[in-house]
């Protein structure tokens, strides 16, 4: 958590830096800046020269999101809507750029990803942002920026309900355990409890059914994903406590042109304000509590 | 975590071609035993027999590798087979279904080979008073290898390569480990690459070899 943290307050540091630059260009024109504002009353005034400016005036957010992955980012099948909780922060988000209006839908672009395709959707900007069940990493923010983080998971483990031998990640030692194959959570088992002996796997629903079979004896990814697992075996359970740090975040095309001038920044203030008066919760509530069966009021929260 | 600079995995590579070879070779020797049983069975004098090595041919032929190895591995244990204990499961899944699968190729091979063999000279083992099996061996067998050897090393290459589906089912070979390192480093190009260099590394002499074995059985002949 301390490091994580400790790379947020870096990012937002260089942030600072990158939005003061472009602050600074674009003090040039004090009085088109005032008739800009003026001509858009009924908008958030936003700076002439940044990034969020240039999206309200062209009128659409793009927004790059899972179509598939419950209960962060789906499309419905009946509505053909975007629906989730990375969805609705997104919405917020919209909003501190288009105002409070009631259809915040009609200024976002839905831009569908998969894993493989966050990081190229922003590099080849197709999208102004991509929230996807992002984790921030150093590897990638070599290539995209990232927000704060706006949602916390980790790993845990996943055992037959009558399993009481396995209750902490180190009980691992000695028993067989499957992971995706390459994988951070792979990773992890092996730093955590190097005696495991590990089975992997290309997806986790292999996994489940190595599990049912009783050929492994744990599942340890994301307690994200371990979340569906639960739901489609009811007769598993997840255990432990989180082993591992997956922070979340909001990725963002560097700003290398001057071309996303205080973008980050500005989802970084959103997210404090829906974190601060609530919004953030209800969020929460609405979409992850059926399947974790906790309330959170902040990412931060254990 | 800054992977690429402590990368300090390589040893998965030649673990995977370790784990590539005993699977290439255990598979070879499996279908080559066999598929010569299933081809004797297919020009058997007796008709059920002919009828079982027929419909094990088709059988194997006719459904992909893959979802055999699927198969083997995630269904068998419904059906109330156990291949191995968990941790031998993988690799015995694969060597059985490498072997199932190509041992129907190659009885159709070694099947050819005996049917090549001039009816003249099994006439005339017979008649000197040789059993039938008696005949297989001194006579027909004999002659038969020796004519299938170009066939049998291309299944032995279609093999080796055919070997990397095993990964699949999470048996850790050669392409096992270079998912893996892609999967570490992001540097697909050179995982892979790497990858079909050491597979090169093995069809490429295994061609040689069928090559050399063809040329000096045609001056024993």
């Amino acid at each position: 958590m301390h490091s994580s943290l400790k790379t947020a307050a870096v990012a937002l540091a260089a942030l600072f830096v990158v939005a003061a630059c472009g602050g600074g260009a674009g003090t040039g024109t004090p009085a088109a800046s005032s008739a800009a504002t003026g001509a858009t009353s009924t908008k958030p005034k936003l700076e002439l020269a940044s990034y969020a400016y240039a999206i309200q005036t062209k009128g659409k957010l793009r927004v790059g999101a899972r179509e598939d992955n419950v209960p962060f980012g789906v499309k419905n099948v009946a509505t053909s809507k975007f629906e989730g909780f990375d969805v609705d922060i997104a919405r917020e988000i919209a909003k501190e750029i288009f105002g409070n209006e009631s259809d915040i839908d009609k200024f976002i672009e839905y831009v569908p990803v998969v894993s493989a395709t966050r990081i190229p959707t922003l590099t080849e900007s197709k999208a102004d942002f991509v929230i996807a069940t992002f984790t921030i990493n150093d590897d990638r923010k070599k290539q995209i920026d990232f927000s704060d983080v706006y949602f916390n998971t980790g790993q845990k483990i996943l055992v037959k309900k009558d399993n009481s031998t396995i209750t902490k990640v180190t009980d691992l030692n000695g028993k067989r355990v499957c992971s995706a194959k390459g994988s951070t959570s792979e990773v992890n088992i092996r730093k955590e409890a190097p005696q495991a002996a590990l089975e992997l796997q290309d997806t986790y629903v292999p996994c489940l059914i190595l599990l049912q079979q009783g050929r492994v004896d744990a599942v340890s990814t994301d307690e994200t994903i371990l979340f569906g697992l639960v739901k489609q075996d009811p007769n598993t359970k997840i255990v432990g406590s989180y082993f591992s740090a997956e922070p979340y975040g909001i990725g963002v095309k560097k700003n290398a042109n001057n071309d996303r001038n205080g973008f980050v920044d500005l989802i970084n203030r959103s997210l404090v304000a829906m974190i601060q008066d609530g919004r953030w919760a209800k969020i929460y509530k609405q979409w992850i509590t059926p399947v974790s069966g906790d309330e959170k009021t902040t990412p931060d929260q254990r | 975590m800054g992977i690429i600079g402590e990368f300090s995995e390589l040893y998965l590579f030649p673990n995977g071609l370790f784990i590539t070879i005993q699977l290439a070779i255990t598979s070879l020797l499996g279908s080559l035993v066999l598929g010569t049983v299933i081809a004797l069975f297919r020009i058997a004098p007796l008709v059920p027999l002919r009828w079982l090595g027929g419909g094990y041919v088709e059988f194997f032929r006719n459904t992909p590798l893959l979802v055999q190895l699927f198969f083997l591995y995630f269904a068998t244990p419904y059906i109330g087979i156990y291949l191995g204990e968990p941790d031998t499961f993988g690799f015995r899944a694969a060597a059985l279904g490498l072997t199932l699968y190509h041992a129907a190729y190659v009885a159709e091979i070694v099947r050819g080979g005996l049917l090549a063999v001039d009816k003249g000279q099994i006439e005339a083992a017979r008649s000197l008073g040789l059993t039938y099996l008696g005949m297989l061996r001194e006579v027909q067998l004999p002659q038969t290898f020796r004519a299938v050897i170009p066939p049998l090393g291309n299944i032995g290459i279609a093999l080796v390569k055919n070997t990397s589906l095993a990964a699949t089912i999470g048996v850790a070979d050669l392409l096992f480990a270079g998912d893996i390192v892609e999967s570490r480093t992001f540097r697909a190009e050179e995982a892979y690459a790497a990858v079909a260099i050491l597979y090169l590394s093995l069809t490429i002499p295994l061609g040689i070899l069928v090559n050399y074995l063809e040329k000096r059985m045609l001056v024993a002949r």
